[in-house]
């Protein structure tokens, strides 16, 4: 599951607003709206460096940030998600 | 959905491009959602999702020839493919979308510059109303 490659698109197809610890999409291409909640807005932002699979985005995101559990199940599930939702898709 | 929100420290999100500090980031459980999207007036019913369909181009550029990242070029362009001889419906988009399966009738080569050219509809072209609905979460 981890070896899946997920492409985003590009930043400015997306119009992002700040919710106080929540984020509001809106996907130019598809017209559809989406509140995101954490880790999701930053897989997207990991996403933006270039297309990867689970394992290169958690640690693209380690890098970052202090994971309180970093697996890459846990990413995956989240890119299962914002699969469904049009907001990544496979390579 | 909670859960995963609360641990997360940074008011705005966090920024991958200027960290501040190492806010701590949970991932959350896998059965966790992360991810509310609001459907919008169209495409009511999931019956109308699948029966849409989408000409592949659009009947403003019939005739042209689609490129394998989904442009549109002048037919006989090298490395592009012909249209398709029917529209792509909306159940065929949703799975070539997905998971990349072939409608019948179709090459994998030409089925991946089609869904290449699907992505990249925009609102007021042709499909784009059975495009945007196929995103919706079922």
């Amino acid at each position: 599951m981890a070896g899946a490659i997920y492409i985003a698109d590009d930043a400015d197809a997306v119009r992002s607003v700040a919710l106080d610890g929540l984020v509001a999409l809106f996907h130019l291409p598809s017209g559809m709206t989406h509140i995101v909640a954490p880790p999701a807005p930053q897989i997207l932002e990991a996403l933006q460096q270039g297309p990867a699979d689970a394992r290169t985005l958690l640690a693209r995101i380690a890098a970052i940030y202090e994971l309180e559990e970093g697996s890459a199940e846990a990413i995956a599930a989240r890119l299962d998600e914002l699969e469904t939702a049009g907001l990544v898709r496979r390579a | 959905m909670g859960e995963t929100m609360s641990e997360q420290s940074s008011k705005d999100g966090g920024s991958l491009a200027n960290p501040t500090r190492r806010t701590v980031l949970a991932l959350g459980a896998a059965a966790a959602s992360t991810v509310v999207t609001i459907r919008p007036a169209l495409a009511q019913t999931a019956g109308s999702v699948m029966n849409c369909e989408i000409p592949v181009p659009g009947p403003q550029h019939s005739g042209q020839y689609i490129a394998a990242d989904g442009s549109l070029v002048a037919p006989g362009t090298p490395g592009s493919f012909a249209p398709p001889s029917r529209p792509i419906t909306g159940e065929e988009a949703k799975t070539l979308l997905r998971g990349g399966f072939t409608p019948n009738g179709m090459d994998s080569q030409s089925a991946q510059a089609y869904a290449n050219y699907i992505r990249r509809l925009q609102s007021g072209m042709s499909g784009f109303t059975c495009y945007a609905s196929l995103q919706l979460p079922r």
